[in-house]
């Protein structure tokens, strides 16, 4: 067997093989928790998701209907000349944050756009508009990295529980029955060589 | 009658202006090149723009040049008193609109250049010269430069403007200054021309505090602007934008009102603000029909065709605009007017 070439049959190693799959073993039903914990985690996040898309797209119609409708009021030029009174901007801040050792993006408001006063009606109609979507569309968007990098998290961990549970454990058993079976093999033989020489010495005394 | 030239000259000019037909068509095209094409068809002739840049900005000037041409057209062949209502009610118009333009880019911090592109060109009117007005660096070098102008007002809204840091106390001073001028050319007007005029400020100018009341219903109330935001009323005083500013019921406050102000500002109740722009539009497109087949040789006529000019203009603009971001027909057809009068 060539993948056992390389084994030591003994007890010392059969020891530390032992300890070792039980450590792989515990690994692996942490894995399988963290699994399992990520698929509930994916299924309702994705629940959510849906839902806030579906949320977000009509009211970025609606948004984009308004300013539409503020552009064919005003005309392209009048509406970027007021946006150019629009001093206080939007600034963002992306910081990572963790769940279950997943990192994702959380995006942190420094300062939201202030829509001056001067503003045409139909141009802060739109402006309001959008500015109430616009919060809606960045923790969206960090919402859906945040699905993402659970998405990958779980496919790593399911390799990882697979491989574990597959190829991992399976080999240390078999390295582990291999050195077994050597040893009893060894002690049996040990054991016919302990009763051979009984014999043979109860023999001499008679 | 002093101006029969004129009238003579508008009524020839009216049926060279685009038909709703037209108009309509020009709307449905499937994208802004066979726009440009089928623009070439009518009395625009060949537009060329450059194609590096914005092109519903490029059309934008196009059509504000041409009806540039227009005014000035029929101001050279009008009598002095016409022909200063005339300058003032449109150039000065666009004057206060460069101004307000000028003082947002200096404000925004915005180069120069782009600034003077941003501008409606015109001839100069009041202001001296808009290219040396766009080159301060300050908003109080601005208003140094519109002393001796009738804009020299403007200055007395500075410390208000430092205070807030916002700048709409120059442009309501801008609106109070245009209005009051407006108001002074309309009485030197001839009795007989006065009326239809009159009609239309007025409406304009009930709808537009309407609406500048409607937006203050949303804003944290500043007693110092409720004055200030309602330099000139008509039908509705002060204290009806309080009313308006204050109701609860805003559906019962329009039907309120009465025709036809009941009429044109009904989308608001499905927040759709810029369709009351066009339904205001409509009301005056439709006045000036009435206005024009009431007296075929009048003032009317000249006025019609202007109104009738704005309207193309504003029609043209909103369609180019639509065009380039490849809006489809049906989403703009509402808030254009020439189409609805097939």
């Amino acid at each position: 067997m060539s993948s056992m070439s390389g084994v030591r049959p003994t007890k010392g190693y059969l020891m530390d093989l032992k300890r070792r799959i039980s450590f792989i073993e515990r690994g692996t039903e942490f894995l399988k928790l963290k699994r399992d914990h990520l698929a509930k985690e994916l299924s309702t996040s994705l629940e959510v998701l849906r839902g806030r898309r579906k949320l977000l797209l009509q009211n970025l119609r609606d948004a984009y209907g308004a300013l539409t409708a503020a552009y064919l009021s005003l005309g392209p030029t009048e509406v970027k000349s007021q946006v150019r009174a629009v001093k206080k901007r939007l600034e963002l801040e992306v910081l990572p944050r963790s769940v279950m050792g997943v990192r994702y993006p959380y995006v942190k408001f420094l300062s939201k756009p202030q829509v001056g006063a001067e503003l045409d009606v139909t141009l802060s109609h739109a402006a309001k508009k959008v500015q109430e979507i616009l919060e809606e569309l960045i923790q969206t968007a960090e919402f859906e990295a945040r699905v993402e990098r659970i998405a990958d998290e779980l496919g790593k961990t399911n390799r990882k529980v697979n491989a574990l549970e597959n190829t991992i454990i399976p080999s240390y058993k078999q390295v582990i029955k291999f050195i077994e079976d050597k040893l009893d093999e060894e002690s049996l033989e040990e054991l016919v060589r302990v009763k051979l020489i009984g014999g043979a010495l109860a023999r001499r005394r008679a | 009658m002093k101006y029969a030239s004129a009238v003579v000259r508008c009524h020839a000019l009216i049926s060279e202006l685009l038909s709703p037909e037209q108009m309509r068509r020009l709307a449905e095209t499937e994208n802004l090149n066979a726009f440009i094409a089928r623009i070439s068809e009518t009395p625009y002739g060949e537009i060329s723009i450059e194609i590096s840049g914005d092109a519903s900005i490029a059309l934008e000037k196009v059509f504000y040049r041409k009806f540039i041409e227009r005014i000035s057209r029929i101001i050279d062949i009008t009598p002095k008193k016409i022909a200063s209502f005339l300058q003032a009610y449109y150039y000065m118009r666009f004057e206060v609109l460069n101004l307000k333009r000028t003082l947002r880019g200096s404000f925004g911090g915005t180069p120069s250049q782009q600034i003077l592109e941003s501008l409606i060109p015109i001839e100069p009117y009041h202001v001296k010269d808009f290219k040396d007005l766009v080159e301060q660096e300050t908003i109080e070098e601005i208003m140094k430069h519109l002393h001796g102008t009738p804009y020299s007002n403007l200055s007395e809204s500075l410390p208000l403007y430092k205070e807030t840091e916002e700048l709409w106390p120059f442009e309501l001073s801008l609106n109070n200054i245009y209005a009051l001028t407006i108001l002074k050319l309309v009485e030197r007007l001839p009795s007989p021309d006065r009326a239809l005029v009159k009609r239309i400020v007025e409406l304009e100018t009930d709808i537009e505090n309407l609406l500048i009341a409607l937006k203050q219903r949303e804003m944290v109330q500043d007693t110092r602007r409720i004055q200030s935001l309602f330099p000139t009323t008509f039908k509705f005083n002060i204290e009806k934008m309080k009313e308006f500013i204050e109701s609860k019921d805003i559906r019962q406050f329009i039907i309120g009102l009465g025709e036809p102000y009941t009429e044109i500002l009904s989308p608001i109740y499905e927040e759709d603000v810029s369709f009351v722009r066009s339904r205001l539009r409509q009301q005056i497109y439709r006045t000036m029909k009435r206005g024009r087949s009431m007296n075929d040789f009048g003032f009317n006529v000249i006025m019609a065709y202007l109104v009738f000019c704005e309207i193309e203009k504003d029609d043209l603009v909103g369609m180019s605009w639509s065009k380039a971001q490849g809006i489809s027909p049906e989403n703009i057809l509402k808030y254009l007017v020439i189409p609805h009068f097939i």
